[in-house]
């Protein structure tokens, strides 16, 4: 063999490595022989429904399992020819029966849904809470997340009255359009471990949730907001309370208004919108949730997330003024004049 | 709070009735109980704050007894008020906490004193000038928490009468006003009551009802000639060191 031949061979080799790189794992069970080629192939089940059986090979090689899972990693019991028979009635038997597959790798996620909200209800009997792959998709999974928007989307396949109030919202609008800043349902409610909202402590968190975009100064600015509305929130009852009461549940307390409480949750709209909670012609009625017998001028009770400033509340700033010069020409005068007092009391002696 | 003085047995006058024996009692602990239940409101973020809030049951309690104590504050303060106006009203007894134009001679010669200036510190009457001082600044300040703290728990009712800024500005003097009232009260009135080289450690006085005669000569000189029913000394001063 000569040297061309041999440098010819090399060449073959390099190239044809990738093209057999691409045959992807699942191929090496010999389960797409029957199961990757008839898109028709299914399987009557008791229950009246067709459970499909085919997998389309080319959705499978491009999702995130494509080039590292065989077909038997996740259906372990089908690692024989004719397959198990198995009591199933309903697809919903199937998935519930395969979904915990996914915790032999993906063991601190499944963890952290056994804190969720999904979960709570699976195990109270409700077998329409959403497991692993009502989420993520069985063999077509993308990476979570790619694109944001077919995060909320998702989740409107179960949620789907929430998921057009927030596409109303200013931040759903945002998101159909194809902006990445706004928040997407687990932004706020997580993807995992899924708080149940409804005894209200996520309301008593919203200080934390929120803060975490609008106390950003780069990203608000875009959008020319203000990044001290957590701050001055928190130096005002309602935060105090709030911030106080973070770590209760009981139902009977009566809580301190969370950011939501006002701006209403999966509503939210600018303030200057006629449709906002917070839009100044709509105020009293919102202040009026908690606060029995509020008044036209109610609202002005709170300073709208300003600070006190001459223009904005010449009263509050008035005081703050007096204190602040006050306090100081006080306890000075005080101790000054003890000092003098007991200097005096050593000098005669 | 407007009578004189009186002799009581040998060496000793009485100086406080038990009414207002009583009436010092209750305000301080008052006093404590709305400083123990204000200030970790007011100081919510620090650690101390959090960890008094917890060990009185959380925030809802904590608003509670600060009401409560509130509401003994203004029960005082209006009780207080009366007996002062039956005091004014009556001839035979004045108002021996009015400020006049003596007690600002008083504070300059005493300072002056204080600054080697003066030989002598003022003589004073039954109230000296510190005293007064410290009786209204409480006294205003005691109207100041109260409106603004029945602001604070009635926005609503308040909001209906006048504008709302009102109450974030009640927010802003309550607050303050509070921690005024905390720190004037742990300098001064320990200082005076407690610290003081003519009192040290404790001026039992204000519990006990009464004064030694000594004491009196020595601090309130001219209200003693008043009782004695003498003229008083030259410089009204009894002892070489002095004391305001």
């Amino acid at each position: 063999m000569n040297m061309t031949k041999r440098l010819l061979l090399a060449l073959a080799v390099a190239l044809l490595a990738p093209a057999a790189r691409a045959e992807i794992p699942a191929e090496q069970d010999g389960c797409l022989g029957c199961h990757g080629s008839d898109p028709s192939m299914s399987m009557d089940l008791p229950g009246g429904e067709k459970l499909p059986l085919h997998v389309d090979q080319a959705s499978f090689a491009k999702s995130v399992h494509g080039d590292m899972l065989r077909c038997t990693d996740c259906h372990t019991d089908k690692g024989d020819y004719p397959h198990e028979s198995k009591p199933f009635k309903t697809r919903r038997d199937v998935t519930v029966a395969y979904y915990e597959q996914c915790k032999k790798c993906h063991f601190s996620n499944y963890t952290k849904t056994l804190d969720g909200v999904h979960f709570q209800l699976a195990e109270k009997g409700n077998r329409q809470a959403a497991l692993c792959v009502d989420c993520h998709g069985s063999h077509a999974i993308g990476r979570p997340g790619e694109p944001r928007t077919r995060v909320s989307a998702t989740c409107s396949n179960c949620h789907k009255k929430v998921f057009d109030v927030y596409s109303g919202s200013v931040h759903g609008k945002a998101v159909t359009q194809g902006n990445a800043d706004v928040p997407v349902c687990t932004d706020c409610h997580r993807a995992h471990d899924v708080a149940d909202p409804r005894a209200g402590a996520l309301s008593l968190r919203t200080a934390e949730i929120c803060g975490r975009c609008h106390t950003d100064p780069k990203l608000m600015k875009r959008y020319g907001l203000s990044t001290n509305v957590v701050e001055t929130y928190l130096a005002d009852f309602h935060g105090m309370a709030a911030s106080l009461q973070k770590g209760k549940k009981d139902k009977g307390d009566r809580l301190a208004a969370g950011c939501t409480d006002c701006h209403g949750v999966h509503d939210i709209q600018r303030p200057n919108d006629p449709r906002s909670s917070v839009m100044q012609g709509n105020l009293v009625k919102t202040c009026g949730k908690c606060h029995e017998g509020a008044s036209a001028d109610f609202p002005k009770a709170w300073m709208s997330h300003y600070e006190p400033s001459l223009k904005k509340s010449p009263l509050v700033w008035s005081v703050q003024v007096f204190y602040y010069v006050l306090i100081p020409f006080i306890l000075i005068s005080l101790v000054l004049q003890i000092a003098l007092h007991l200097w005096r009391v050593v000098v005669n002696r | 709070m407007s009578e004189a003085a009186v002799r009581s047995e040998a060496g000793f006058l009485v100086r406080f009735s038990a009414a207002q024996r009583v009436e010092h009692f209750i305000t301080m602990i008052d006093f404590v109980g709305l400083v123990a239940t204000g200030l970790p409101q007011k100081f919510y973020t620090t650690g101390w704050a959090r960890w008094m809030i917890g060990a009185m049951g959380g925030i809802d309690s904590v608003r509670w007894v600060h009401r409560f104590f509130g509401i003994v504050l203004i029960v005082a303060v209006l009780w207080h008020a009366a007996g002062a106006l039956k005091a004014i009203l009556s001839r035979r007894v004045g108002f021996s906490m009015a400020v006049n134009k003596r007690d600002f001679t008083d504070a300059v010669k005493t300072l002056r004193y204080y600054l080697g200036l003066e030989d002598h510190p003022a003589a004073f009457d039954r109230y000296d000038y510190k005293q007064k001082w410290e009786y209204w600044s409480l006294m205003i300040g005691n109207v100041i928490m109260i409106l603004s703290g029945l602001t604070l728990m009635y926005p609503a009712v308040v909001a209906r009468i006048g504008p709302g800024e009102i109450i974030p500005a009640a927010k802003v003097a309550h607050s303050n006003e509070g921690l005024m009232a905390f720190l004037v009260i742990t300098i001064w009135h320990i200082f005076n009551a407690h610290l003081h080289p003519d009192v040290f450690p404790f001026d039992a006085s204000i519990f006990t009802g009464k004064i030694s005669r000594e004491r009196m000569e020595h601090e309130h000189p001219l209200e003693l000639a008043r009782v004695e029913g003498r003229e008083p000394d030259g410089h009204g001063h009894g002892h070489g060191h002095g004391h305001g």
